[in-house]
Order: structure tokens, then C-alpha cells, then sequence
């Protein structure tokens, strides 16, 4: 019987897509598609690094090894690894991983012969091979280096010392050695959806509303000092309550019902002046002799930036120190993720989600095929004994 | 490699070798989706060992055949996101492009 497929299929949206910073939401999918793609990104998209280094020369105040660390965690541009064969994989080469298949090969020479401090940096790395370059960062942040990026410095350089090397670099996942890793980070948080308790928040003074905004670490709810919202009309002298509602517009329309009278009124907001505390305010209407008392609540909490919430629930703490629970009420949406992947600048970020997918196709591809194959038992020894009742 | 399936097809524990959470937790929450499937889930033996368990057991169905069709579910719902990647990085890219040619 063929399975029915009850898969849902996720949707996403694009926020913002830079060079080497991507943030999009994941929706309608379950964390652990979310994590997964997430490890994926950070642990098994491949890339290129330096991994055999050759020194020829070294007079500097770092030793080799030293230099040769160094050397493997420049980023390098790794556009071409996807297509690559792992060293170890490649058959073309006679067994030392360095055919033009699987490596590329890079040199450096550098000497100081003045008495001003030579800084070798990466842009003094030559490659065989120019689609993979060190990684070069145009410093567009600082106007006044732009004509002298630099590149990452390798070591300093005093008069009459000398480095000279040759390096192989090779194709590599992060799950091997952190050099290989194009995620810069990658991280997912739950979309939070917040409700603001309307009536609950009218019941508080500006003072108490101002406390509870800044209460938040991050700025997630603001004040609104535009809107006015006339939450009530009370009519003195026939004690009923006429709810008015919210309103924003210049006049309220009120109905009045007094001994079989039935009355419209237009007030004018203009004519009632709004001032910091909610408060109440007389209109006397000659021509029906009553006395209203106009309640307004100025200054509304709304929602500045839902995302900012951090699930640290200081928020809450303060509404409950307030006491008034329930004030807001915080979910994390269950099924919606708000992925930020920014990369070394080795792969583009679209780039690495798009691999990342890769990669997790050709894991599940090798289950698949691996599922045919039923090894014997003797390699798993405890598991197959327990299985068998041993 | 599959263990314990030998009288009974329909439940199984697959151990596969150099894996781990990444594929192991997003195959079980595949495998919970499937109607056929009874009980499913996961263990890491030792964690400096490259090994997991996956259990599966059905109403029927040989838990091979469930654990390939969850593969390929997994595959599908991969092949579906990266499509959505792909024209979502599209339209932003040209929605970027109008912009910058309204702000000209």
C-alpha cells in the first residue's frame, strides 16, 4: 500500500538578502526541520580550506605550526565545492590529495627589508586557481580605510625576517574541523505572538504604562501618544453608562434615553481638552440639562516590534509585581521560525541555504539506498544480541 | 542496517552509522506524520560514537518500506523549500530592483 503523503509543505518569506546575511521566516514546518536545516548549515555544507602547508622558510616571531593554524581558518571564496571531490574520494591523483581535481594550491613569499612593519596578510595569498580567493571584505563601514583594506593579517614582519610556504587547500565539512564551516551563525527563534489586554491596560496611570514599556529589556511594546481613545460617557444624573467605544475621530454621536426621550447629541472632542492623566471632564448641554463625565485614556501600549521579545519574561514579572496578571499574554507560535544565517563571506548566504538543502538530500539518498543492505549482526554486536532476546 | 525484523516485518530498529541529530530527529517527526506508523523514535548510543537508532514500528506495512517512503516525504518537502527559496530570493531581488529605480 502506498503511503498517503500527510506531509505539510512549508512557506517562506524573505526579509532581507545581503552578500553574507540573509533573514527569512519559515513557516508551517516543525522545529526539527528547522534545527536540522540549521545543522546542516553550520556542520555539513562543504567548503574550501587550506589543510597541508609547506614551509620553506620562517624566520617570524610565530612558529610553524602557528602560522600554519592560521592559515587554515582564512576563509576562502568556496563557490566551486559543492562540485569538488573530497581528497580522500579523488582517484585521479596518485594518493597524496594534490591533483588540480580535489586541491588548489597557494603560495606566499614575503620579506621585510625596510624598517617599517610588514603585515602579511591574506592578499598576499596567490592561488593556482581564481574562482577561490581569500576572502576579501570591503570595508564600506569605515570611509577612511576603503583604499587600504588590508585582508586578514597572517603575521607581523620586522627587518631582515621571512616567511615563504606553499599551501594546499582542500574540500572539507565543518563537522571535521571548524575551519571549514561557512556559517558565520545561523540561528531560529519562534514568531511570538502578543496580546495587549485592552481593558486591563486602561486601568493603569501613564506612569504605570511607562514602567511596563520600559520594563521590557528589548523595546518590544511603545507608547502611542496620538491616540485618544474615549473609553466611556457617564451620564450623572441617570446613573447608566453609555460605552462609547474608541474613538479617533473629532466627534462622538451619543444616544440618550431619558423618561421616554430619546436624544442624539454630537460632542465635539475639540471641545473637551485631553490632558496627561485620564481624567473627567464636565459638559454641560443647556438644551437637555444633563452633565456628562467624558472618560478618556490617552496614551495607548501598542506592539513596536513583536520580534524584539527576546522570551525572557520580565514583561510578565512586572505585571505581576503590578498586579495585574494577564496584562499581556505571550505565545511562541509553534510552527513559524524566523531564521538569521550570515556567513564568512566563503558562500553567499542564499547560497548556503540553498546547499543545505543539498546536503540533506544526499543524506537522506544514502539511507535509502543504504536501507537495502542488511549487515550482519556481529558488527553491532550488543544491539543485534538484544534484539535477538540474547 | 536493519535489526530485528526477522519475524516480524513490521517492526524494526535501523542503525545507521555516521549520523546524528540533524537527519535522526527530522526522519522521526516525518515518520510520526505517517498514519501506518505505530510507534517511532530515536537513540544515540555514545555520543563520541557516529551511530543511530531508529525504531519503527507499523500497523502492517514492512517498517522498511515506511522508513524509505519517509526518506522520500523528506526529500519532497526539501525539494519544495529550496523551489520556495528560489523564486522567493527572486521576487525580492526584483522587488529591490523597482525600488531602487522609483528612488532614481
Amino acid at each position: 500500500m502506498e503511503g498517503v503523503s500527510y506531509q505539510r509543505f512549508p512557506k517562506i518569506k524573505i526579509r532581507t538578502v545581503r552578500d553574507d546575511f540573509m533573514k527569512f521566516e519559515l513557516r508551517e514546518t516543525d522545529a526539527s526541520i528547522a534545527n536540522a536545516l540549521r545543522r546542516v548549515m553550520i556542520a555539513e555544507v562543504p567548503t574550501i580550506a587550506i589543510d597541508l602547508v609547506e614551509i620553506e622558510v620562517n624566520s617570524s616571531v610565530l612558529n610553524d605550526e602557528f602560522i600554519a593554524h592560521r592559515l587554515g581558518l582564512i576563509p576562502l571564496t568556496s563557490e566551486r565545492a559543492m562540485a569538488m571531490r573530497f581528497s580522500r574520494d579523488c582517484d585521479a591523483c596518485d594518493g597524496d590529495g594534490q591533483c588540480e581535481y580535489c586541491s588548489v594550491e597557494f603560495h606566499l613569499r614575503a620579506k621585510c627589508i625596510n624598517d617599517q612593519t610588514l603585515d602579511v596578510t591574506s592578499k598576499d595569498l596567490y592561488s593556482s586557481d581564481h574562482t577561490v580567493v581569500p576572502v576579501d571584505f570591503p570595508d564600506s563601514s569605515t570611509g577612511l580605510d576603503n583604499a587600504d583594506n588590508r585582508g586578514i593579517i597572517i603575521v607581523k614582519l620586522r627587518r631582515g625576517q621571512e616567511l615563504g610556504l606553499r599551501a594546499i587547500a582542500r574540500k572539507g565539512i565543518g563537522k571535521d574541523h571548524a575551519k571549514w564551516s561557512p556559517a558565520a551563525t545561523v540561528t531560529f527563534m519562534y514568531e511570538p505572538e502578543i496580546y495587549i489586554n485592552e481593558e486591563l491596560m486602561e486601568t493603569l496611570t501613564l506612569e504605570e504604562k511607562k514602567e511596563f514599556v520600559e520594563s521590557s529589556p528589548t523595546k518590544v511594546f511603545d507608547i502611542n501618544a496620538n491616540t485618544q481613545q474615549l473609553t466611556s460617557i457617564l451620564l450623572l444624573n441617570a446613573p447608566t453608562l453609555y460605552p462609547v467605544g474608541s474613538a479617533e475621530f473629532h466627534s462622538v454621536f451619543l444616544q440618550i434615553v431619558d423618561s421616554n426621550q430619546i436624544c442624539s447629541v454630537e460632542i465635539f472632542l475639540s471641545e473637551l481638552m485631553a490632558c496627561e492623566n485620564s481624567s473627567f471632564y464636565n459638559v454641560q448641554l443647556s438644551h437637555f440639562n444633563a452633565n456628562f463625565v467624558v472618560h478618556f485614556a490617552p496614551f495607548q501600549v501598542y506592539v513596536y516590534d513583536a520580534e524584539a521579545y527576546t522570551y525572557d519574561d520580565e514583561v510578565l514579572k512586572k505585571a505581576e509585581a503590578m498586579g495585574k496578571p494577564g496584562l499581556v499574554e505571550i505565545h511562541a507560535k509553534e510552527d513559524s521560525f524566523i531564521f538569521t544565517v550570515e556567513t564568512t563571506g566563503a558562500i553567499k548566504a542564499s547560497q548556503l541555504f540553498l546547499n543545505a538543502i543539498e546536503v540533506l538530500k544526499q543524506k537522506l539518498d544514502a539511507v535509502r539506498l543504504s536501507a537495502d543492505t542488511v549487515e550482519a549482526d556481529e558488527q553491532f554486536g550488543e544491539l543485534g544480541a538484544h534484539m535477538r532476546g540474547g | 542496517m536493519e535489526h530485528g525484523s526477522f519475524q516480524d516485518e513490521s517492526q524494526a530498529t535501523f542503525s545507521l552509522t555516521d549520523e546524528d541529530h540533524t537527519l535522526a530527529n527530522s526522519l522521526r517527526y516525518i515518520l510520526n506524520q505517517d498514519p501506518r506508523v505505530t510507534f517511532c523514535g530515536y537513540s544515540i548510543p555514545h555520543p563520541s560514537d557516529a551511530r543511530v537508532n531508529i525504531r519503527v514500528q507499523t500497523t502492517g506495512d514492512p517498517a522498511r518500506d515506511v522508513l524509505k517512503d519517509s526518506c522520500q516525504d523528506l526529500m519532497l518537502v526539501c525539494q519544495h523549500v529550496r523551489s520556495t527559496v528560489d523564486q522567493a530570493v527572486m521576487e525580492f531581488k526584483s522587488k529591490q530592483g523597482v525600488e531602487l529605480m522609483k528612488i532614481k
